[in-house]
This record gives C-alpha cells, sequence and structure tokens, in this order.
C-alpha cells in the first residue's frame, strides 16, 4: 500500500513539472525566409499563447527575426528553431506592433537590436504590463518568467539594407494605430503584421478605425509581393486575404453602423447573425464581442445627437 | 443498513428538496443579497426575468447589460440589479410606472467575474430573479479613472448625447451623460455619481424612476423604452446636487 501511495505521489508530481514546449518548426517560405506558424485558436492553457506567426529571414550578416512571440519560453524556443537551420548570428529584432503575441518573448532577444515603429513602443510601454497580466491568466505557466522588454531602435517608412537584403518598411495604422509591414524585396516575402488575418478573425482593441484599416490594405496590396504571411493564419500566394479582409471589415463596419441607426444596444450587436460565408473564419463570435466593446462607442455617438436643455 | 447510513440518506434528501430552489449560479453571495437587497422576501429564480451579458468582459470598466422582464407584464412594481461580487454591488433600482417597459440597457464595473442579477418585484410580493454570469480579468471598480484623464471633462459634465428609435408601438431612448462616476474605490477621488435619474412626461408626470448605484460605468449610458411617441424628459441629479435635463 505504502508502495502505491509512493507512485501515486510521484505521478502526481511528474505531471505537475512535465515541461511545456513549443514545437516549433521553421519552414521555408524563399531562400533564407523561413516561417513559425502558430494555430489559429484562441489564447489558451494549451497551445501556450502560440496562436501567432512569426518569421525570420537570414542575411549575409546574420538574421533578423520578425516578432517574438507570446512568452520568455517562446522566445527562447524561436532561437532554438531558428539555431537548427542557420549558425549565423541573430542580429535585430523587428516587432510588427505592441500586442503581447507578438512582443513577448523580447527577453530571449535582449543581446540584439530590438526594433518598432515609435509608436508601438509607446503603447508597449502604456500597456504591457497589462497584456502581459492578461496573458497570464489566459495561458498560466506558460508565461512563467516573461516580462515586457521595450524596443531599444525605432525604424520608420523606409527601407532597411542588411546582410545583401533589402527589406521595405511600412508604417500602417489599421491595426493598432502603429503597425510595421515588412517586404523581402528578392523574395517578395510580404510580413503583413495583423494589418492581414486570414481565415481567422481578425482583432480590435486599439484599432483608430476600420477605414484607416481598409485603406492600409490598398498600400499593402500594392507592393509588389509574391507570398503573403498574415499575422495570423496560412501563408497565401495570391489575393485572397486582402478580399477575405476587405469582405469581413465592410461587414463590421456596416453591422456596427446599422446597430447603432436602430438603436441597438451592445448585447444584441453581439448577438448578430454572422454571414455565412464567413463560416470557414475561426473565432468570429468571439471577436465581434470583442470588437463590439471597442467599437461600438464610436457608432453610438456618431448615431446620438446632443439632447441636454 | 446501519442507522447512521440511513440517517445520511435522509439529510441528502432534504438537501436535494432545498436544492430546487436554490441559485443556478452557485454564488456564495446569494444568501447575503437576498437578505441585505431584497429583505429576505420571498423570491423564485424565473427564466422570464432576462439579464445578458457578455460571456466575457472585453473592458472591465464597460460591461453592458440588458435586463428585461417584459414577460411579466404589468405586473412589475420595481427592478433590483447587482452584481453579486463586485465592492460596489447595486447597480440599479428602476420603478417603470405604467408607460414605461419593464427593460434597462446599461453598462457596469466588475472588479471580477461574478454573477449579474435583475430581481423583479411583481404585485404579488414575489421578487422574480433572473442572472447571467459575466467572465472577467476584472480590475474595473478601482482602475483610474478614464474622464479624468480627458482635458476639459469638467465643461462638459452633464453633456447628454441621446436618440429616440421606433420599437413597434414603443419608442427606445438611448442616451449617454458625460460624468465620471466616482465611486470612491480610485485613491484620492470622493464618490461622485450620478444617483437619481427620473423619466418625465412633458407635462412633467414622472414616468419611471431611476436609482443609481456607482457600479455603473463612466459617463453612463442607457436605454428604456416606452409606450408611444409621446415628448419625454430625462432629469438627472447627482450626489453633489448638481441637476441636468434633456429632451427626448
Amino acid at each position: 500500500m505504502r508502495l502505491f501511495i509512493l507512485i501515486f505521489a510521484f505521478c502526481l508530481t511528474s505531471s505537475v513539472h512535465a515541461e511545456l514546449r513549443y514545437e516549433l518548426q521553421p519552414q521555408p517560405l524563399a531562400e533564407g525566409v523561413w516561417l513559425l506558424e502558430g494555430s489559429m485558436a484562441n489564447f489558451d492553457k494549451a497551445n501556450g499563447g502560440n496562436i501567432v506567426n512569426t518569421g525570420f529571414i537570414v542575411t549575409d550578416s546574420g538574421v533578423v527575426v520578425i516578432d517574438s512571440g507570446p512568452s520568455r519560453r517562446y522566445g527562447e524556443a524561436m532561437r532554438e528553431a531558428i539555431a537548427r537551420v542557420t549558425d549565423r548570428p541573430i542580429i535585430k529584432v523587428l516587432l510588427t506592433h505592441h500586442h503581447p503575441d507578438h512582443v513577448l518573448g523580447n527577453q530571449a532577444f535582449a543581446d540584439v537590436p530590438i526594433a518598432a515603429l515609435a509608436g508601438t513602443t509607446e503603447l508597449l510601454r502604456e500597456q504591457g504590463n497589462a497584456m502581459a497580466e492578461n496573458m497570464y491568466r489566459l495561458v498560466g505557466d506558460w508565461m512563467r518568467g516573461t516580462e515586457v522588454v521595450l524596443p531599444t531602435e525605432s525604424v520608420a517608412t523606409g527601407t532597411l539594407e542588411v546582410g545583401g537584403r533589402t527589406l521595405r518598411l511600412l508604417a500602417l495604422r489599421g491595426h493598432t494605430g502603429a503597425d510595421l509591414a515588412i517586404l523581402d524585396e528578392r523574395s517578395g516575402v510580404l510580413f503583413a503584421g495583423d494589418i492581414l488575418f486570414y481565415q481567422r478573425a481578425l482583432t480590435t482593441p486599439n484599432s483608430p478605425g476600420l477605414d484607416v484599416w481598409l485603406a492600409d490594405l490598398d498600400t499593402l496590396q500594392a507592393l509588389p509581393w509574391k507570398r503573403l504571411v498574415a499575422g495570423h493564419g496560412p501563408v497565401a500566394d495570391d489575393a485572397a486575404p486582402f478580399a477575405q479582409m476587405r469582405d469581413y471589415l465592410g461587414w463590421l463596419d456596416g453591422l456596427l453602423r446599422d446597430s447603432a441607426a436602430s438603436g441597438a444596444d451592445m448585447n444584441e450587436v453581439i448577438q448578430s447573425p454572422i454571414p455565412e460565408r464567413f463560416a470557414g473564419i475561426s473565432l468570429t463570435r468571439y471577436e465581434l464581442i470583442r470588437s463590439v466593446s471597442h467599437l461600438y462607442p464610436r457608432y453610438e455617438a456618431d448615431a446620438l445627437g446632443r439632447v441636454d436643455q | 443498513m446501519s442507522v447512521r447510513i440511513l440517517l445520511l440518506l435522509i439529510a441528502l434528501q432534504g438537501q436535494a428538496v432545498l436544492a430546487a430552489d436554490a441559485d443556478p449560479l452557485q454564488s456564495v453571495m446569494w444568501e447575503y443579497h437576498h437578505k441585505g437587497l431584497l429583505n429576505g422576501e420571498p423570491y423564485v429564480f424565473d427564466e422570464r426575468v432576462q439579464v445578458q451579458v457578455p460571456p466575457f468582459a472585453e473592458d472591465s470598466r464597460q460591461v453592458p447589460i440588458h435586463v428585461d422582464a417584459r414577460a411579466l407584464g404589468d405586473e412589475v412594481v420595481r427592478i433590483e440589479a447587482w452584481a453579486d461580487l463586485n465592492p460596489i454591488p447595486r447597480i440599479f433600482t428602476f420603478v417603470p410606472g405604467n408607460q414605461v417597459l419593464p427593460l434597462v440597457a446599461i453598462r457596469i464595473r466588475v472588479e471580477q467575474a461574478t454573477p449579474v442579477r435583475a430581481a423583479v418585484l411583481t404585485r404579488d410580493g414575489v421578487w422574480h430573479v433572473g442572472s447571467a454570469r459575466v467572465d472577467a480579468a476584472g480590475g474595473g471598480c478601482t482602475a483610474p479613472s478614464v474622464v479624468r484623464a480627458q482635458p476639459g471633462w469638467e465643461d462638459r459634465l452633464g453633456e447628454v448625447i441621446g436618440g429616440r428609435f421606433a420599437r413597434g408601438d414603443f419608442s427606445r431612448l438611448r442616451l449617454q451623460v458625460s460624468h465620471p462616476m466616482d465611486n470612491g474605490l480610485v485613491g484620492g477621488i470622493p464618490e461622485f455619481f450620478l444617483n437619481q435619474a427620473e423619466l418625465r412626461a412633458a407635462d412633467g408626470q414622472v414616468l419611471a424612476a431611476l436609482e443609481l448605484y456607482p457600479a455603473v460605468a463612466e459617463n453612463p449610458s442607457l436605454s428604456l423604452e416606452v409606450k408611444g411617441e409621446q415628448d419625454t424628459r430625462l432629469w438627472l441629479r447627482d450626489n453633489n446636487g448638481n441637476e441636468f435635463e434633456a429632451a427626448l
């Protein structure tokens, strides 16, 4: 009996200490351009917050990392994954925007310059700790030891010449107010950040407005891209992600406008039917609930007039 | 079967009978609020009282709740709404009168995940209780004021935006009042909140009365429904004695 209890206790403790590991498999997108594809689910203790696409570009002088992932542990796993495909050193991290799934792996890259738009650094300074706390709540122990590390360099629209490659940088605004997109000119791979979501519902917590976002899509689509890497969702070689984004943003904008014009309350709007054509997109209801909280007050204010006397 | 097991079975049986009237959300605070807010008066949990909340609070400072007791018709005397686990649980007390529907949409702060309740007193003296649970990261009651961070907020105090929307035989009145609704839980800022509202007819007759508590979010949003297309005025007063009025 005592032996049984001992074995039982051992099983308990070993399951508690089972190591959490991100299984990151770099996928080649073009010569020297790699993707680490996340799931299209929501933040969860089952995925450790790995719901995001990150990437890296191997240049002659070293590796440029694009986004650092949702946790310190992810950042460390990313470094190991990069080391499996190249022995060149990491020389720079570019952050597409300040959301936690894209930047909380920064600690693993504290020895290299971490670059972002100035607006991204400001937003991360303001909101980083609160977002990190919420990540601990959502994904638990995967976050252990994770702290916000602010970018150390700022970038702007222009080109970045690095190790024989030209990276075209675009400062956009539609998703967070400070969104960086990166086009590798040699391969035509476009890392669109969260300006593009594909087959996964877009998120709006810091969006300055859906009209701004729609304009950014035009800017991106006009670039000489060959492959599209959305912030979330599968890689595409055609313009389908742009078409889906325009369709979805247009529907969301119309829904919020019509709801406000008819006097609907928030709880009524979040129960609105979601068109059948978006059935293949994950998390539409969940993200509608969030977007109503973020955006509906502006549509309400537009639909209401001054009535005080 | 031993006597002890028999006694245990009887005890379990008794619990099962009690459980028929038990809180569907099994909140530790139900008995407390039943005593404190409903004076321990008779109650039933009643699905005809609909409380709608989002499944989770995206913004714990602005959580929309929608209370609808229209299924109880003209029997409604008063509605009490509260959030079980809030440091300031009470949200509003609503006396709709016979020209106004027993329906209120409003936004609140939540400090943590909590059941939200609406108890509807009918003419027979029974409280009909509807419930919903909202998950939340929390902190909405103690977060720094958003309104007070905006320059010039004092000048906008009491400004009301609103509109009237046709809803069949009724009109929905929607409005939002500029007010910080300080609840006294944020360091150095004493309570300063709208605590009274009346919907009045053009001739001044009170159509519905609403008491508000500082669980209500900053810049309160409110939706009510009134019979017909009559002109109405909303009168508001805060705990500092400022009065505001809007025509809808």
